[in-house]
């Protein structure tokens, strides 16, 4: 009861409003930076969830609002967000060559489209500034020898005579135009190579700090009508909606870029023969992954509790304690030891037993040495939560049954089993959910390889979190942020089936009252 | 406060019923034993080699003895006097650090996540509301989405809040801990309301006829009387942060930053042959303090766990 009389008037308000002060102080500090990078969207989120915590605890009643706003906070910022990010994302053309909005893909396809003309012109170039400042480009017709000045408004010729070239070929000097030289030249080097002087249908690009060449569009561009049009042969693209630029063969234009393309990345997995295979066999895989890890890990747990926990055996404390030392060790540690003991090379498993297993650079030992590996670290859950629940079972029913004419192993299977699994059901249901997403237990053993026969991303061993994993982050075969969350949320649906079972089931949901 | 009530009462009361047994003969026993030892082989097999592999001189993997020839400390000094290097990085980082930060995470969203899960927990406990039971629908369905699913989501927002507040930004420990403390609520404030509607009303209603605020009733009764449950919650949150990984290597990116798993697995990565023998001692140092709780606490986390949350 101090903590009563401590937290009474004086001092207990003094708190509040010290944390309060602590909270406001931060956020106009937050309101300042905000400003500062004219970030308004959040300046508003801001000085509303300030404003609002403010009210909350300042007001004499909202008592259920106190307790629940420090908790909401951090779950609307790091839970809900996410969430709703995620389900945006999956609706998005969102991968590699589609980041970044239609404005800047036309820019870039623009950009590109330029190209060596054979019959080019070159120049001997030399950067300059103009009298107002600016960067321009002194050059000189490498096979006329006339002189011109370049800027991004267009190229305007000089009077004969008034650009020198020495015998090197290199611009020394033009009049009105003070050269650029030394070290500020290379500090030029990124300005240059984005600088372009629109010429007729190309453009003029630097090549190099000291040459430059007319570039010809390869590609046009129509406002008008939202079409690129190669020059070459007339071919007409289109923007197919998907984030495209796309000609009625098919053929693409890159870069996209990021657009809603609704269900599109949904229909991918079920009619994309490239996204399907691999995704059905990681699906097939995780479930079974999952729920060979359980009833293993329950049959061995179970058959564990029934050998060990018998009243009066000798060392029964002694088992039971030393038992739990696979749970009780951080996971995360063992599951990169037992990478270390069945390593094909180093691995003390082939050291002991003399043999040569690549216990994990083949699909299916793999396979086997992962379930291994998880039954490993979940069967003393099992071996707990049964020895409890078998002590649970009154004995009368076992009286009962040996009355009625049971044998051992009849009673086992008509008493016991049946009990048991009442109790220990929901606990198996969690614990598929939890494997079904033990993303630690493929990723740091096998990295969900060896690579599989179909040579995706997704490697033999990849359970649905691990390949999602790798087709969001891992780069090198192209990142797909709107695939990986169309994923995340199939693995969501499935979790989330998985636990309303269980709920329906533990009748938790009976606590709402 | 039941479910552990209920857990240590259960024994107490058979043991009473039935007279003492006699212990019985080794001929019917033997087999159980025969089962104990492969089960004891099994389960300790890794632990062993960790332990011998520490200690050995014969640092390699394929040099392991069970019974290493030399007992040397030559792997803890090498794991805390060299620095060893990062996966990628140019920077190197010591194991120190790792345990530090590790330790400075994992009691930062172990204390925090109690405190606001247990706030939470005691709004839908002990007041009616509107909006209650959506809210706790809501919780439910939230929590079935883990924030391991959202690992992409979370980076490209931890990235943005960067640009603005530097400590909540990529590679800050500040960073990880309130993206983990987003994920507080979800898992554990159900667990908290069952055992805060075990405290009788009663306690706190007499407490409010006296005058308490429920912010005092909150800190002065229901706390107090919830206090070896949360000490539980706290545990399992604090083993659950050490074993978080992916979000961790996704945030943290210099190994100075890294947190033990992260850390342990870049140094492992690829590199069995040369890092085996110091590997295997920072596992030792790292696991002995949890493994010696867990055996200790035992009883308690069992019923925490049945009550439906499974360690990660």
């Amino acid at each position: 009861m101090r903590a009563i009389a401590f937290f009474s008037g004086t001092v207990g308000f003094a708190v509040k409003i010290g944390l309060l002060a602590v909270t406001n102080a931060i956020a106009v500090w937050a309101a300042t930076v905000l400003i500062s990078k004219s970030n308004w969207i959040a300046l508003v989120v801001l000085i509303a969830a300030t404003v609002g915590i403010d009210l909350i605890y300042l007001s004499k009643r909202a008592y259920p609002a106190k307790f629940l706003v420090p908790g909401t906070v951090f779950l609307l910022a790091f839970q809900v967000a996410p969430i709703l990010y995620t389900i945006n994302v999956a609706f998005d053309k969102y991968a590699t060559g589609h980041v970044s909005s239609k404005h800047d893909a036309i820019e870039a396809i623009k950009q590109n489209s330029l190209s060596e003309n054979a019959s080019g012109t070159a120049y001997t170039m030399a950067p300059a500034h103009a009298a107002s400042g600016k960067l321009v480009l002194v050059l000189v017709d490498q096979d006329t020898n006339k002189p011109y000045v370049g800027t991004p408004e267009g190229l305007k010729p000089l009077p004969a005579g008034s650009v020198k070239v020495n015998s090197d070929g290199e611009v020394t000097s033009a009049n009105g135009y003070p050269l650029v030289k030394g070290n500020e030249l290379f500090t030029l080097d990124k300005a240059l190579s984005n600088y372009t002087v629109p010429v007729g249908k190309g453009a003029i690009r630097p090549q190099g700090l000291d040459t430059a060449v007319v570039l010809q569009q390869t590609l046009r561009y129509d406002p008008r009508t939202d079409t690129f049009t190669r020059l070459k042969d007339g071919v007409v693209f289109r923007d197919n909606g998907k984030g495209s630029f796309a000609a009625a063969s098919g053929e693409q234009i890159e870069p996209g870029w990021r657009t809603k393309i609704g269900f599109a990345n949904f229909d991918r997995l079920i009619h994309d023969p490239l996204v399907r295979s691999p995704f059905l066999r990681v699906l097939i895989w995780t479930i079974v992954f999952a729920a060979v890890t359980v009833f293993s890990s329950f049959f061995l747990g179970l058959f564990l509790a029934i050998a060990l926990d018998k009243k009066g055996m000798r060392f029964r404390r002694l088992y039971r304690s030393v038992l739990v030392i696979p749970y009780a060790m951080p996971a995360l540690l063992t599951i990169l030891v037992w990478s270390g003991l069945l390593n094909d090379k180093y691995g003390v498993v082939n050291h002991i037993f003399h043999v040569h297993v690549p216990w994990l650079f083949d699909a299916n030992v793999a396979k086997l040495s992962v379930i291994l590996v998880s039954v490993w670290l979940t069967f003393p859950y099992f071996f707990l939560v049964s020895m409890g629940a078998l002590q649970s079972i009154p004995a009368e029913l076992y009286e009962a049954a040996r009355v009625d004419g049971g044998a051992g192993w009849q009673v086992f299977r008509r008493v016991t089993l049946p009990l048991l699994f009442v109790a220990v059901a929901p606990l198996m249901i969690a614990s598929f959910a939890f494997n079904f997403n033990n993303f630690n237990n493929i990723y740091l053993l096998t990295g969900g390889g060896p690579t599989a026969s179909d040579s995706s991303v997704a490697g033999s061993t990849d359970i649905l979190i691990s390949y999602t994993y790798k087709v969001a982050l891992v780069t090198g075969k192209g990142q797909d942020f709107g695939l990986a969350s169309a994923i995340t949320i199939i693995i969501f649906l499935i979790v989330a089936t998985i636990s309303a079972i269980s709920f329906s089931r533990t009748r938790a949901l009976e606590n709402l009252a | 406060m039941t479910t552990i009530e209920q857990v240590e009462a259960a024994p107490a009361q058979r043991v009473a019923r039935q007279p003492r047994r006699r212990r019985p003969k080794f001929k019917d026993t033997w087999w159980r034993h025969a089962v104990g030892i492969l089960a004891l082989l099994f389960a300790l097999f890794p632990a062993a080699y960790i332990i011998s592999a520490s200690f050995s001189s014969d640092a390699t993997l394929t040099g392991a003895r069970l019974i290493p020839r030399h007992i040397t400390l030559d792997n803890f000094r090498t794991l805390f006097k060299t620095n060893v290097s990062g996966s990628s990085s140019q920077a190197s980082a010591h194991y120190v650090h790792w345990l530090i930060n590790t330790i400075i995470v994992a009691t930062a969203v172990a204390i925090l996540s109690v405190l606001l899960s247990a706030f939470a927990a005691y709004a839908f406990s002990r007041f009616r509301f509107r909006g209650r039971r959506m809210g706790m629908l809501a919780l439910l369905l939230i929590q079935m989405f883990p924030q391991l699913l959202l690992v992409v989501a979370i980076y490209l927002i931890v990235l943005k809040t960067g640009d603005v507040f530097k400590v909540l930004g990529l590679n800050h420990l500040t960073a990880l801990i309130v993206v983990y403390l987003g994920g507080a609520m979800g898992v554990n404030t159900w667990l908290m309301k069952g055992f805060f509607d075990t405290i009788p009303k009663e306690l706190d209603e007499s407490a409010r006829v006296d005058g308490a605020t429920p912010a005092q009733v909150f800190w002065g009764v229901v706390l107090p009387l919830a206090a070896p449950v949360l000490a539980v919650i706290a545990l399992i949150s604090f083993v659950g942060t050490v074993n978080e990984f992916i979000l961790a290597s996704a945030i943290l990116q210099t190994p100075d930053h890294f947190t033990l798993g992260v850390g342990m697995q870049a140094y492992i990565d690829q590199k069995y042959a040369e890092h085996w023998g110091p590997f295997a001692a920072g596992v030792l140092i790292a696991a002995v303090p949890v493994v010696l709780l867990f055996v200790f606490l035992q009883r308690y986390i069992v019923s925490g766990l049945t009550a439906g949350s499974v360690k990660g």
